[in-house]
């Protein structure tokens, strides 16, 4: 058996120079990809929060399904399936969001933020990691969404449809669409640049089935690293671009688009790690997997956009560290709304792992 | 003796036909699937038989093959 797949390697380092490369063209810092806060901030720009400095339609987010997309079909491995569980998928991409939102980062982000030197996203990647082992404990208690079955090729393009259908709008009457004028939704690299970048990314993550959950899960699981070395490779390119530029900034204060509330960077990243391997893979790979015909990945990007919807309506997501106008420095973090959410997230996602243990399992 | 790998709709299946092969003195070791096999990225089983063993197999299998040299794999029975 090989050890290193330099594939998921090569996939993960064009990753990490992707991310550089977009925050150079005007991505938000330490921000070049993330899905979480990418599907947030298309949420805001058709409307479905009102946070104005999160609103944007994120050519990113098209560009990686289509160039999945793409790349499946060139290969012969465009697949339409769905019907496993599709409505509890829906719910677990909403909890994945909201934890997301409250730490800031998908685990896409999280990685790059350790390479520009956040120290918080370390102590996020303490709860991803327990997530993940809780993920795993159900997962050998025989948890599971059972199976899913081929579907019609229509079924299987439904998110590139629909994504497609959504960025002609967006260049051709983009004031249908709501667009920050300040924060993070107005940091954007150039449109045809970022879709450009995300297409070789999207087909690259297909090939290579590059995963930020399946990394710590297969190590955990079976002590196969392949995977994890594609998370490996995004770190180092993502550090020696920040390095190379000055950008390096080691430590938890005054880091860009990050809070220090460390308990709830633990119970944020805590949820998506947990959440995510029941779904199977992190949010970077749900969009490859409905890029590549899955409904069921299909509808988990639903409700995680529904999730980022409800994060934002109902003040859920973290805010970030800031100096006031006295010149103090104030430690952001969630509020009373959002530290209710994380726990009530928590026990719905203990409510589906116990509910799916499958019985033959529980009598075997 | 011949190595094979079955492939499974989900984990759980995996799970159940790798213990199956197990208690039958198979030896038996869940593991990714590997990329040649799928783009999906599911628990395989891999295991040393005299024969593919199919009566072990969870009714969620999905493709059971013999491996050749590296990254060569002949199919022996797919299931929808």
């Amino acid at each position: 058996m090989k050890k290193i797949n330099w594939l998921v390697v090569i996939a993960g380092a064009v990753v990490g120079i992707a991310a550089v490369v977009l925050t150079l063209l005007g991505n938000p810092a330490n921000m070049g990809f993330c899905i979480a806060c990418f599907l947030r901030d298309i949420a805001g720009g058709v409307g479905l929060h009102s946070a104005a400095k999160v609103q944007y339609i994120r050519p990113e987010i098209i560009g990686l399904v289509l160039g999945a997309f793409v790349m499946a079909l060139v290969k012969g491995e465009f697949r339409a399936k769905g019907g496993s569980s599709p409505a509890t998928r829906f719910v677990l991409g909403m909890v994945v969001m909201i934890g997301a939102l409250v730490f800031l980062g998908c685990p896409l982000r999280m990685v790059i933020r350790l390479g520009g030197g956040d120290l918080n996203a370390l102590v996020g990647m303490v709860g991803f990691a327990l997530g993940i082992l809780v993920g795993i404990f159900f997962l050998k208690k025989g948890f599971s969404l059972k199976r899913s079955y081929t579907l019609g090729n229509a079924e299987g393009g439904i998110l590139p449809a629909v994504l497609t259908g959504l960025f002609i709008l967006a260049i051709a009457v983009p004031t249908l669409f709501k667009a920050s004028e300040a924060g993070p939704g107005s940091m954007h690299a150039p449109i045809i640049a970022a879709f450009a970048i995300a297409l070789v990314v999207g087909a690259l993550a297909q090939r290579s089935r590059l995963c930020m959950v399946g990394g710590l899960r297969d190590t955990f699981m079976f002590q196969d690293l392949k995977l994890l070395y594609g998370f490996v490779a995004i770190f180092v390119l993502v550090l020696i671009g920040n390095l190379v530029q000055g950008k390096f900034k080691l430590g938890f204060e005054s880091q860009p688009i990050a809070h220090s509330a460390h308990l709830w960077n633990i119970l944020g990243m805590f949820l998506v790690g947990w959440g995510s391997v029941l779904l199977g893979g992190c949010p970077l790979r749900q969009l490859i997997l409905a890029g590549e015909g899955n409904g069921d990945s299909a509808v988990s990007v639903f409700g995680m956009i529904a999730g980022a919807a409800i994060s934002h309506n109902f003040g859920l997501a973290g805010a970030a560290d800031a100096v006031n106008e006295a010149g103090e420095y104030v430690v952001g973090g969630i509020g009373t709304a959002g530290k209710v959410a994380v726990v009530i997230c928590i026990l719905v996602l203990l409510a589906i792992s116990l509910l799916n243990v499958q019985k033959k399992e529980k009598n075997a | 003796m011949s190595g094979y790998i079955a492939t499974f709709h989900t984990h759980l299946a995996a799970l159940l036909t790798s213990r199956s092969l197990s208690e039958r003195g198979v030896k038996a070791q869940m593991m990714p699937v590997p990329r040649a096999l799928s783009s999906s990225c599911g628990t395989c089983v891999r295991y040393e038989a005299e024969e593919p063993c199919f009566d072990a197999m969870d009714e969620d299998v999905e493709c059971v093959y013999a491996i050749g040299g590296t990254d060569t794999y002949t199919l022996l029975l797919e299931k929808e």
